[in-house]
C-alpha cells in the first residue's frame, strides 16, 4: 500500500495532506491538530514532516530563516538523486534561496511587481475576463474553475514573460504536474523538465533574436555589481514565475468563486459598497489561503517541545495559521469588512510573496468582472465540485448556473 | 496592504518596498486609516506612537 492509501490513525501523529477528505476540506483537520495537546503534528508519511498549525508558530518558523531554510520548499521530498535545488536540479530564486544571495535574487524582481508596475495589467486582465465570460454567458451555466479561473493567471504571466499565449494548455499542464499530482514522481520530473527545456529554448532564442520589453529579456540584461546575472538565475526565475504565479492565483480565484456562488449576501454587500473590495479580497485570501510551503531544518533543535532534526521537513500551513482563533475572531467566518487581518496567505518574513500585488489585482478583477456581468449565480451541485490540495488548495471543477 | 489601507501615508519605493510618504505627525483625518494599516500589516512593521 502506498502512503496515500493507508487510513489516517491520528491527525497529530499520522496526518496525510493528500488524503482525499483532507484535500477537500483541510480546515477541520487543522483545527483538530491546532486545538490538541500537540499543535505541531508529525507524520511518517512521505519521508516524514512536521505540521505547525498555530499562527504564532507558523510565523515564527517563517521568520527564523537560519534555522528553517528554504533549500527545499515543496511539501513533498525531491525525487531521488535530484536533491539539489527544488526543481530537478534547477533552483528557483528567490524562493529556494537563503541569505545572503536571497537579497539580490529577490531585489532584482521586486520592481516588476510593485503596485505601480502591476497596475498596467489591470485593463488587460479585465478584457481577458470579459472575453472568457462571453464564451459561456448565453449558456446559463459554466465551470467557474475550469472555464474561468484557470485561464486568467496563466495568460497574465505569459504576457509578462513574453512567451506565446497559445501555449497556455502546456503551461497549465506542466504547472499542474509540478504542484498538483505530487505523489506521482515520474510525472513531476517530466513536468519540471518540460518547463526548464522550454525556458532554455526561450533564452537561446533571445540571444539570437534580441527582443525588448519582456521579463525574460530584462532578466538576461540585468546586472548585479557590474556583472550580468548568471543564466541559471534567469532560468530559475522564469520557471518560478510559471510555478508560483499560476496555480496559486487560479486556486484563489476559484475558491472565491465557489464562495460567492453560495453567498448572495456577500455579492449584495459588495455591489452596494464597492469600497469594501480591498478588505474583502484580503478576507477571502485569509479564509481560502491556497498555499502551503515547506522548510528544511538546518540543525537539531527543540522547537515548542518538538525534537526537530537537521534535514527534517516542516510544512508551513499558512491556511491553518489563518484560521487560528487566537489570532482571528470567528476565524471560519467570512467577514468582508474584518478590521484586524494580519493574514499570512502570502507568507511572512523574507520570502513573503513577491507577486502579491499582482495576485490581489488578478483576484479582484476576476471577481469584479464576473459579478458585474453575472450578479446572480449558484452552485449546480456541491457534490460535483472537485478539489486539489497539498501544496496548493483550490477547486478544479466548480459548475455554476445563472 | 498598508498602501491599500492608507494610500495617503504609505507607498512603495522604486524597488517596491513599502515606505512612509509623509513626515511628522499624521493628520487627524487619517488616523482611522493608519490604524487599519497597522492592524492589517502581516509583518507588524507599523507602530503607532500617540
Ligand atoms: C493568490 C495568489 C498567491 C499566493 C497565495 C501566493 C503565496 C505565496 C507564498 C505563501 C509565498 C512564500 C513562500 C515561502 O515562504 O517559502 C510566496 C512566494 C513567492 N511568490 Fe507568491 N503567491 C501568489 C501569487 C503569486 C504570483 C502571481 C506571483 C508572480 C508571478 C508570485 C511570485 C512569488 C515569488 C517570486 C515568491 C518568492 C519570494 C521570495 O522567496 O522572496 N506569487 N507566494
Amino acid at each position: 500500500m502506498t502512503d496515500t492509501q493507508k487510513p489516517v490513525k491520528d491527525m497529530t501523529t499520522d496526518y496525510d495532506i493528500f488524503d482525499p477528505e483532507f484535500v477537500k476540506n483541510p480546515y477541520s483537520g487543522y483545527t483538530e491538530i491546532r486545538e490538541s495537546q500537540c499543535p505541531i503534528a508529525h507524520t511518517e508519511r512521505y519521508e516524514g514532516s512536521w505540521l505547525p498549525t498555530r499562527y504564532e508558530d507558523v510565523v515564527a518558523i517563517a521568520q527564523e530563516f537560519e534555522t528553517f531554510t528554504s533549500r527545499q520548499i515543496l511539501v513533498m521530498p525531491p525525487v531521488e538523486g535530484r536533491s539539489e535545488g527544488a526543481y530537478a536540479g534547477v533552483a528557483a530564486p528567490p524562493i529556494t534561496s537563503d541569505p545572503p544571495d536571497h537579497h539580490w535574487h529577490r531585489r532584482l524582481i521586486l520592481p516588476v511587481f510593485s503596485p505601480q508596475s502591476v497596475a498596467k495589467y489591470e485593463q488587460g486582465t479585465r478584457d481577458l475576463c470579459n472575453a472568457l465570460i462571453d464564451e459561456f454567458i448565453d449558456k446559463g451555466t459554466a465551470d467557474a474553475a475550469a472555464d474561468y479561473a484557470q485561464h486568467i493567471p496563466v495568460r497574465v504571466i505569459a504576457t509578462m514573460l513574453g512567451v506565446p499565449l497559445e501555449m497556455e494548455p502546456e503551461f497549465t499542464e506542466w504547472v499542474r504536474g509540478v504542484l498538483e499530482n505530487m505523489t506521482d514522481k515520474e510525472a513531476r520530473i517530466k513536468a519540471f523538465m518540460n518547463i526548464v527545456q522550454f525556458f532554455m529554448g526561450q533564452i537561446e532564442d533571445r540571444k539570437k533574436n534580441p527582443r525588448e520589453n519582456d521579463l525574460i529579456t530584462e532578466l538576461m540584461n540585468a546586472e548585479v555589481e557590474g556583472k550580468k546575472v548568471p543564466i541559471e538565475y534567469v532560468l530559475g526565475v522564469c520557471q518560478l514565475m510559471l510555478v508560483a504565479g499560476i496555480d496559486t492565483t487560479w486556486s484563489a480565484i476559484g475558491s472565491c468563486m465557489w464562495h460567492m456562488a453560495q453567498h448572495p449576501e456577500h455579492r449584495k454587500q459588495l455591489r452596494e459598497n464597492p469600497d469594501l473590495w480591498p478588505t474583502a479580497i484580503e478576507e477571502l485570501l485569509r479564509v481560502y489561503a491556497p498555499v502551503t510551503m515547506a522548510r528544511i531544518v538546518d540543525h537539531d533543535i527543540e522547537f515548542q517541545g518538538c525534537p526537530m532534526k537537521a534535514g527534517d521537513r516542516v510544512l508551513m500551513a499558512f491556511p491553518a495559521a489563518n484560521r487560528d482563533p487566537r489570532q482571528f475572531e470567528n476565524p471560519d467566518e467570512v467577514i468582508l469588512d474584518r478590521e484586524n487581518n494580519r493574514h499570512v496567505a502570502f507568507g511572512s518574513g523574507i520570502h513573503r510573496c513577491a507577486g502579491s500585488n499582482l495576485a490581489r489585482l488578478e483576484v479582484r478583477v476576476a471577481l469584479q468582472t464576473w459579478l458585474d456581468r453575472i450578479p446572480e449565480f449558484e452552485l449546480v451541485d456541491q457534490s460535483t465540485v472537485t478539489w486539489v490540495g497539498g501544496q496548493v488548495h483550490g477547486p478544479r471543477k466548480c459548475m455554476v448556473k445563472f | 496592504m498598508c498602501a491599500i489601507a492608507a494610500p495617503e501615508v504609505f507607498g512603495s519605493d522604486e524597488i517596491g518596498n513599502a515606505k512612509v510618504l509623509i513626515t511628522g505627525e499624521i493628520p487627524a483625518a487619517l488616523h482611522a486609516k493608519v490604524r487599519r494599516a497597522e492592524s492589517n500589516c502581516p509583518e507588524r512593521a507599523i507602530t503607532i506612537i500617540e
